[in-house]
């Protein structure tokens, strides 16, 4: 077999590592490297490089960001009475991409699970509690819709209530611009238990 | 007569292949869409046959066997691949699992989920082991519910795979002593839609199985009574809210004595079936023979159950259920299989004669299957 240098075999042993990214598209993705000027590799390597000096955890809402407090919890235009909660920072992102939110975020760092050995001490959960002491209105619960994710929009629940605060989950149902007939069941049914009237 | 050819639409195997699986390293069968006869000595791999048809049809053993068990010794998985013949088209289906556990069923080529198996097939088994839904511990009553209603509703499918990642979700919470209190809300939430499913199937099921058996005893009397876990009596009107309500607090009673335990006791995990035969316990008081009439009048009643729900014949396996029937009875039992489909049929005896004229005769011996006629 080929045996390719050192530090092309390291190159691609580390793209390796990333998520989706199997053995084959590594090395694929390491020729295309070797075939950059030196300047376009250098500004992907740079990048990689920034991101990690310069990103670190917003102190109030834990997002990643690159100041502290974060572009959303120092932005007074927003709506600071509503907080959404989420998992991570990736659906944080997806969440302000949506028209119709205009609140806070609060990035749990992940879910509830004990198979995994994941309880609440080990999310941002204290930390949000201390939010909600300031004149929060609402907690929109925005945790993935699967058995971990309701177990942990479940307890947050059950902590936020007898606070007085309006707690709320995300809808869920069918994604717009489908397909009715391509929807899963278990999407449909929870679709149909979620209609509403005219 | 039965195979009649009037039918709503038929659903039967086309063929059958199996790899290392279980006594067969490998094995073809063609089998005919009407009545097939396995005939072979004990030990032949006569019920390993069915029970890989069971496999294609729903993607797991009605023995309720792990995965891993079904390998053939020595090879490191098992194959099973077979066309299904479903109305005007045909359905590649294979379904392949590794000794480490992992499962792949495809269909038509596209990995899909056992959920898609569900919706499309429907199988009825019935054989010796079904004196254990009677006599044996309650883990297979509950897989007996499991198995057969879930192919009258994935709902129910999809709701008990949710209830038993919530339960070891919970389970794990005991054992870290993290708070589960948000476990028990999503348990009954889950949980109260299973005990509905349940209580509405066996409801079902007593009226007709009660007058099958009546037919196989000579007016004998079998009574079925769910017992569920979570709830101290079961009304005749089912609720849901009022079903989830009382579950929780139950979980509530028990929550001390479960941290103690490190494990979860109440719950359709814990759900229990009775069967009274006669106005008493089958369990402790029945005989052999009434836990096999009775076994085969259950299988009867979700045979026809399913087929009224489905509007189409399940394949329907019998792994040597005449074995202790005289002629005039198992002509009874097959008499009472209205519209049949497709029939796999063990014997290690000499089948019913009004079964034998019309089958395709089917020889196993040494992992070897042979068409006789």
């Amino acid at each position: 077999m080929f045996k390719s240098a050192a530090s092309v075999e390291r190159l691609a042993n580390q793209l390796a590592r990333l998520p989706g990214i199997g053995r084959k598209s590594a090395s694929r993705l390491t020729f295309h490297i070797l075939k950059m000027s030196k300047d376009e590799a250098n500004d992907i390597a740079e990048a990689i490089k920034e991101v990690k000096e310069k990103v670190g955890f917003c102190t109030t809402c834990y997002n990643i960001s690159e100041s502290d407090p974060c572009f959303v919890c120092s932005d007074n235009r927003r709506n600071q009475e509503i907080i959404c909660v989420v998992e991570d920072s990736s659906d944080a992102a997806a969440m302000d991409r949506a028209e119709g939110f205009n609140g806070m975020f609060h990035v749990l760092g992940g879910c509830l699970s004990p198979l995994d050995g994941i309880g609440p001490d080990d999310l941002k959960i204290k930390e949000l509690m201390t939010r909600l002491k300031d004149d929060i209105k609402e907690v929109i619960i925005a945790t993935n819709p699967d058995v971990e994710g309701e177990a942990t929009a479940v307890y947050l629940s059950k902590l936020i209530k007898p606070m007085s605060i309006k707690v709320t989950r995300i809808a869920r149902g069918l994604p717009v611009g489908s397909d009715l007939e391509y929807a899963d069941s278990a999407t449909l049914s929870r679709a149909l238990e979620g209609r509403q009237e005219f | 007569m039965f195979a009649s050819a009037f039918f709503i639409y038929t659903m039967h195997l086309d063929s059958l292949k199996l790899t290392s699986f279980r006594n067969f390293e490998t094995l073809q069968l063609t089998p005919s869409a009407g009545i097939n006869v396995l005939h072979g000595k004990n030990g032949s791999g006569k019920s390993n046959l069915l029970e890989a048809i069971f496999v294609l049809c729903l993607g797991r053993s009605q023995r309720g066997n792990k995965d891993g068990d079904i390998i053939k010794n020595e090879q490191d998985s098992y194959r099973v691949e077979g066309t299904m013949h479903d109305g005007d088209r045909s359905i590649e289906i294979a379904v392949a699992v590794m000794r480490r556990g992992r499962k792949q069923i495809t269909i038509n080529g596209v990995k899909s989920k056992a959920l898609e198996l569900y919706e499309r097939f429907s199988v009825v088994a019935a054989g010796p082991e079904d004196s254990e839904i009677l006599a044996g511990p309650p883990s297979v009553r509950r897989l007996f519910l499991n198995l057969y209603i879930s192919q009258q509703s994935t709902k129910y499918l999809e709701n008990i795979t949710k209830y038993s990642r919530i339960l070891s979700q919970k389970n794990a919470a005991l054992k870290e002593n993290i708070e589960f209190d948000s476990y028990n809300y999503l348990l009954a939430e889950t949980g109260a839609k299973i005990i509905i499913a349940r209580q509405l199937f066996l409801k079902t099921l007593n009226k007709s199985a009660g007058s099958f058996y009546s037919k196989f005893s000579n007016n004998g009397e079998l009574d079925i009574k769910y017992k569920p876990s979570a709830l101290e009596e079961i009304e005749f009107e089912v609720d849901e809210s009022r079903i989830k309500e009382q579950f929780e607090a139950r979980l509530n009673e028990v929550k001390e004595q479960e941290m103690i335990l490190k494990t979860s006791i109440v719950g359709p995990h814990r759900d229990e079936i009775e069967f009274d035969i006669n106005s008493f316990p089958a369990r402790t008081h029945g005989s052999q023979g009434e836990w096999r009439s009775a076994a085969i009048a259950l299988k009867l009643s979700v045979y026809e159950l399913l087929k009224e729900k489905r509007g189409f014949s399940p394949i329907l396996l019998l792994d040597e259920i005449f074995a202790e029937l005289d002629e005039s009875r198992s002509a009874a039992v097959i008499d009472s299989f209205n519209d049949l489909g497709q029939l796999f049929l063990t014997t290690a005896l000499e089948p019913p004669a009004r079964l034998a004229q019309k089958a395709l005769y089917l020889n196993i011996d040494s992992g070897q299957v042979e068409v006789v006629r």
